[in-house]
This record gives C-alpha cells, sequence and structure tokens, in this order.
C-alpha cells in the first residue's frame, strides 16, 4: 500500500491517504478504517477526500459487468466512467437516463452524490434510474440493494458513507441520434427566464440557464435560455477523444472583475437576434468543459469554490434574484453561472441534493476572507428560503445549514457504515 | 456490418493492457475469443465486460510456466486471425535478485514462456499461411538499467525473439508479426510505484497498441513518444547513464 495525495476538483486542500486501489470486485481489500471509496475526484470540495485515512481508489474497477440490448439495463463496476458508458452504449443508440456536466465522474460517484442534469425536471435525478447496487461494508460483506429499500436510498446521494459501491445497474434510454436540436434564447432578466423556464417545461426535455453574474443594475438576472431535445434521426458517434489541457495554473491575476466581465458581455452576445437554433453533438451540449481538460486550473493555485444551492419552488425566483445582486455587488462571480429549475419528480436518496425549485451554481476563484463573506450572505438568502447546498460541491457550509436542509439526515445517520468517513462528514459532525 | 468473425486467442487475458486492447478490437469487428489467464473468477470477470461489448468468449485456465504445455493441440481446430501474448509479471527485483528460483520465475514468466507461447503460434500462422501474432514486450528491454533489469532483460529478450520471428516471416506478406512495448502504464501491476507524469492509462496504451496490430506494425512504442525517449535512454554514453537513477 502506498501512500499518496488525492485531490478534489476546486483543489482548496487535499488530502494525503493510505491507497488501496483493488482491481476485481471479488478481491476487494478495503484497507484499515476510517476509509472512502474515491471515483475522479471531481466533487468540488470535501465530501470526496479523508486525510489521513485510507483511500480506496476505483480506477481500475471498470468493467462492464452485463448489458441487456433489449432493455437498455446496464450493469457495470464502480469504477467505470460515465465517459466510457457512453463510448460504450452511444453507437448502439443508448445513452445514459441523465448526465451531468461532464462525464468525468465514475459510477459510484454519480450515485454517491446522485447527481442530476438538465432534464431534471423530465427524468429526476441519476439515482432515479439505478434500480439495483451492490454495497461491500466493512465487516467484508457485499449486500446487493434495491429501489424502496431503506439502505439503497442512504446510499444514493449518501456521499461514500454507507460503504463503498462495488457495481451498479443503470437504465440506459433509447436515442436515435447522437444529436440534439438546440435552441438558445437571450433573456435580459430573471422574469424572462421565469416565463421561458415554464413554457419549456413540456416540449423540451433539456433545459438550463447560463447566467451573467456580474451584470449589475437592470442587467441582473440577464443570461442564456438553452433548450434541446433529442434529433430524430442522425449518426451515433460518440464523442471524441482527447482535446486539449491546461498546462500550468494560471497566475492570480489572470481573472479579474474585467477579463471576466469581458468573457461573459462576448458570452452573452455570442449571437445576433433574439434566439438562435443549431443541432449540436451531445458532448458541446452536456459537457462543453469536458473538452479542455484540467480546466480548474485556470482559478490558479489557490483553487477556486462552487456555491450551488436550490431553493423551494414556492419562493419564487426572489431569491435568486438577491443573491444575484449580492454577489454582482460583491464583484465576484466566474464565467460558470448555472441556473436551473428541478421538476418535482421526488428524489431517490436520503441526502440527495435536488428538491422541485430553482438551482443556482456559481463558480467562485478562491478570494479567502472576502469569499467566505459572500458566502455567508448568500447563506442566509437560502436558509430564510428554505433551501439548501450541495454538498458535492460544498467545502464550507456550517453544520447548522447542513442539518436544517437535509430533514432526513438523521434516518441517514442509522445506516453510516462505521469504518467509513470523509473530511466532509468529519467537518459536518464536530 | 457483414465482416466475417473475428477470431482472436489472447494469453494473460485478464491484464489491463489487453483488456483495454480487447475492448478496441471489439469496436471494429464482431469477435470470437479464447482467453487464457491463471485465475478462473477474473477471467470471467474479463469475458463478462467483453461479452456486453458484444464478443463471445471462452475462458480456460492456463499454467503459463508449463513449458510442456502442447499449445498447439490447445488451439488446434479454427483458424485464426490473432494471437495477442500479454501475460507477464513486474518483479521485486532486489529480493529476486538474491535468490535463483525467483529469477528463473521472472525470466519464465516474462520471457521464456511468452518464447514458447509464440512460437507454437507461429507454427500455427506458417500452416494457415495469414494471420497476426502479437507480444507485449516493453520499453524496458532496450537497454539494461539498475532499476529494472531483471525484467528488462526478459524483455529484450523476447524482443530478439520477435525479431528473428519477423525476419523468418519477412517473405510472407499475409503474416504480420508485432512486438508492443508499452512504456510505463497505469495497471494494477504498477500499483506499488508512485505514479508520475511518464505514466499512461491503460486504456489508452490497450487501444494503441490494438490500432498497431491492426496495422500490422512490427514495432510500436505505446505511446509513441517513448519510441523518442528510448532513443535517448539507449543512446546515453554508460558514463552519462552510470550517473542516473533510471
Amino acid at each position: 500500500m502506498i501512500t499518496r495525495r488525492f485531490t478534489s476538483w476546486g483543489r482548496l486542500e487535499a488530502a494525503r491517504a493510505a491507497a488501496v486501489e483493488p482491481a476485481w470486485l471479488d478481491e476487494i481489500e478495503l484497507g484499515p478504517a476510517p476509509r472512502l471509496a474515491y471515483g475522479l475526484g471531481r466533487s468540488y470540495g470535501d465530501s470526496c477526500l479523508l486525510d489521513g485515512g485510507t483511500m480506496i481508489d476505483t480506477r481500475h474497477l471498470d468493467r462492464l459487468v452485463r448489458f441487456d440490448a433489449k432493455t437498455g439495463l446496464l450493469s457495470a463496476e464502480a469504477g467505470i466512467t460515465l465517459d466510457a458508458i457512453l463510448r460504450f452504449c452511444v453507437p448502439s443508440g443508448w445513452f445514459l437516463p441523465t448526465t451531468p456536466g461532464t462525464r468525468e465522474v465514475t459510477l459510484g460517484g454519480a450515485i454517491a452524490n446522485d447527481v442530476h442534469g438538465k432534464n431534471h425536471h423530465r427524468v429526476g435525478c441519476f439515482g432515479n434510474h439505478v434500480p439495483r447496487l451492490e454495497l461491500m461494508r466493512s465487516d467484508g460483506s457485499r449486500t446487493i440493494t434495491s429501489s424502496g429499500e431503506e439502505l439503497h436510498a442512504a446510499t444514493i446521494g449518501g456521499l461514500g458513507l454507507t460503504g463503498m459501491i462495488t457495481r451498479a445497474e443503470v437504465q440506459l434510454v433509447p436515442i436515435r441520434s447522437a444529436s440534439l436540436d438546440v435552441e438558445l434564447i437571450r433573456f435580459e432578466n430573471l422574469d424572462e427566464f421565469a416565463e421561458l423556464s415554464t413554457e419549456s417545461g413540456d416540449g423540451w426535455e433539456h433545459t438550463v440557464a447560463w447566467i451573467d453574474c456580474l451584470a449589475r443594475a437592470e442587467h441582473v438576472g440577464r443570461g442564456i435560455f438553452i433548450r434541446g431535445n433529442w434529433a430524430e434521426s442522425g449518426d451515433l458517434q460518440p464523442h471524441a477523444e482527447g482535446g486539449p489541457t491546461v498546462p500550468l495554473d494560471f497566475p492570480g491575476f489572470a481573472l479579474n472583475p474585467l477579463s471576466i466581465r469581458l468573457f461573459n458581455q462576448t458570452y452573452h452576445n455570442r449571437f445576433p437576434g433574439k434566439s438562435k437554433r443549431l443541432v449540436q453533438h451531445y458532448s458541446p451540449f452536456f459537457h462543453p468543459l469536458d473538452s479542455v481538460h484540467e480546466w480548474n486550473r485556470i482559478y490558479g493555485k489557490r483553487g477556486f469554490y462552487q456555491y450551488q444551492s436550490v431553493v423551494p419552488a414556492a419562493a419564487g425566483i426572489g431569491p435568486v434574484r438577491a443573491m444575484l445582486e449580492a454577489i454582482a455587488a460583491a464583484r465576484q462571480g466566474s464565467f460558470l453561472a448555472v441556473l436551473k429549475s428541478f421538476g418535482g419528480v421526488a428524489s431517490p436518496g436520503m441526502l440527495s441534493f435536488p428538491f422541485a425549485g430553482l438551482t443556482l451554481a456559481l463558480d467562485f476563484p478562491n478570494r479567502g476572507r472576502r469569499t467566505l463573506d459572500l458566502f455567508s450572505q448568500l447563506d442566509r438568502i437560502v436558509r430564510e428560503a428554505g433551501g439548501r447546498l450541495y454538498p458535492a460541491k460544498d467545502a464550507r457550509m456550517s453544520p447548522a445549514d447542513f442539518a436544517a436542509g437535509y430533514p432526513r439526515l438523521e434516518e441517514f445517520r442509522r445506516h453510516v457504515d462505521p469504518g467509513f468517513t470523509s473530511d466532509f462528514w468529519k467537518r459536518m459532525n464536530p | 456490418m457483414n465482416q466475417p468473425v473475428y477470431r482472436a486467442a489472447v494469453f494473460g487475458a485478464t491484464s489491463a493492457i489487453a483488456s483495454e486492447f480487447l475492448r478496441a478490437l471489439c469496436e471494429d469487428h464482431e469477435a470470437e475469443l479464447l482467453l487464457f489467464g491463471r485465475d478462473e473468477s477474473r477471467l470471467e470477470a474479463t469475458a463478462a465486460d467483453l461479452r456486453a461489448r458484444g464478443a463471445t468468449c471462452t475462458v480456460r485456465t492456463a499454467d503459463f510456466l508449463d513449458f510442456e504445455h502442447d499449445w498447439k493441440a490447445e488451439l488446434d481446430g479454427p483458424t485464426w486471425d490473432l494471437f495477442l501474448v500479454a501475460h507477464g509479471s513486474l518483479p521485486d527485483q532486489d529480493r529476486s535478485l538474491g535468490e535463483g528460483a525467483a529469477i528463473a520465475r521472472e525470466i519464465g514468466v516474462n520471457f521464456t514462456s511468452q518464447a514458447v507461447i509464440a512460437a507454437a503460434c507461429a507454427e500455427i500462422l506458417d500452416r494457415q499461411g495469414h494471420g497476426r501474432l502479437a507480444v507485449i514486450g516493453s520499453v524496458a528491454g532496450d537497454r539494461g538499467r539498475a532499476s529494472n533489469f531483471l525484467y528488462g532483460s526478459a524483455k529484450a529478450g523476447i524482443a530478439a525473439f520477435m525479431a528473428g520471428l519477423q525476419h523468418r516471416f519477412a517473405e510472407r506478406q499475409a503474416i504480420h508479426v508485432s512486438l508492443l512495448k508499452p512504456g510505463m502504464t497505469d495497471t494494477p501491476m504498477t500499483a506499488d510505484l508512485p505514479k508520475g507524469p511518464l505514466f499512461s492509462p491503460a486504456s489508452k496504451v490497450g487501444r494503441l497498441g490494438w490500432k498497431a496490430v491492426r496495422s500490422g506494425k512490427p514495432t510500436a512504442y505505446l505511446p509513441g513518444w517513448w519510441a523518442g525517449v528510448m532513443t535517448v535512454v539507449r543512446s546515453l554514453p554508460s558514463s552519462v547513464l552510470h550517473k542516473t537513477k533510471l
């Protein structure tokens, strides 16, 4: 066993941990407790890290176990990446039931964080499409859990705390083309966004909006609404491999209010007129940032935070407007501000993040105290609206906000494997 | 898509590079695979993955160190498109060097057994008049270096062996003999080595290996930039090499 460094996507802190790298399902040794399974480290904060413990790196557990070409039910080892699944299934006309903004996550990670995508309003979370999974517990037992069971509900979105997910089933969906019919519509404020979102819910499977988070005054909440449906015909070419890699950490001054404002203005005005229609391959549509490897390095060596919240539909657009105003006033936002309406499909996990309402996700370069102070303001808005934050993105929420946001937390605790923990979990349980 | 079934026999099919090689092969062909390995449960896991990708697989456990084994009889019957010899082990050199039997075992796994199997496969290709034989060697065979010359000398041996087979079949245009030379690869076999930027993922190495074999390359460094690195390593004067920790 070697000790090595593990990172998460925000690069705020790294963990040094003993590395266990199982390669075969039947030969897994979990290593000494406390421990945590690790996929590709795409969680942003500390939920995928366990400093000083044992980390079970699942990258060699990447095999398909079974595929039913008639029903699309896929069974695979937990370390397989969504990238590899898509490469496998797209040529025969299948796709993931939902995909997050990157395909560089593992199947196990997608389940443990119960990830969501642009079609949440239609199909719910990733875990809604995982009928069964296998969990290895500290006592060495391997248990199959099925939807409807408590341990299953604890494991989906359970942040790896109920044991190690070793394999899982996912129900793929048929596609006739690898491309989508896409429409981009510019909106000038949040009321327009709300209208577009309501209007698109029925006719469009995939919806999301990009927000110019540095816009101020009457421009607050302007952005581009993106909606798409799978094309009815076309080829079934999977995404290409490769693409450039960010070769170094950008210096701290590279991202500043001016450069970001310029980027956002250019992006906001990237097409003339009010809207634009295009046919787009799934890769740029769902995974635009995967074309540049290690893009997180543009935030420099101090790393960055992502702040993703959801506020209930009943709270309306007000809390989102208040957050955007606070961010613009603090002049701290960045390129990636994403706003989406979650639908009413019940989340399968006790700690699943989504519920019906509006989710806002933004990247923030780490500027230390200033950034954390802004987050305290945002926390207040989220709290008062009855919302919550996404643990997969978090590096700093308070235990009180976590407990208030996740009413099934006590129920979840009963299923935590005593031999598993994470830096996030330790932070939530000081 | 009306091409005939592609038939391959693979020795050491559970190795990460071989598995990735076969995944890539299955993207190009409807394949019928005979998979040899030491461990049945590992073979079954490998076969399940390839079956899900559309291949038909038969698995057989084998002891590669049984040099008396009649591989020709084992492979008798069908016409083969490809033989892939991929088994190997990475010795703990410091421990092995003190023990003759351990040295013999490492050379046995990494050279002798590969040569025994390659020779049997070559005979079958000779008789068939066509087909491919690929053996996984290593950049470690290019020059003896303090850090891994036990493994490296076995791989140098297999390189010479394959060069000989290539010479023997030089006039036979339908027979292709390839030596694949992966550089440092992130596989379970290298679990105990600290990973640096020179490591490539097994998926990349396996995929490039299949491409090289498909195009009939006699020798392929995987990835290709290792050719440049090894040219430098080979041409370093000993007086310089001996000052490094390579």
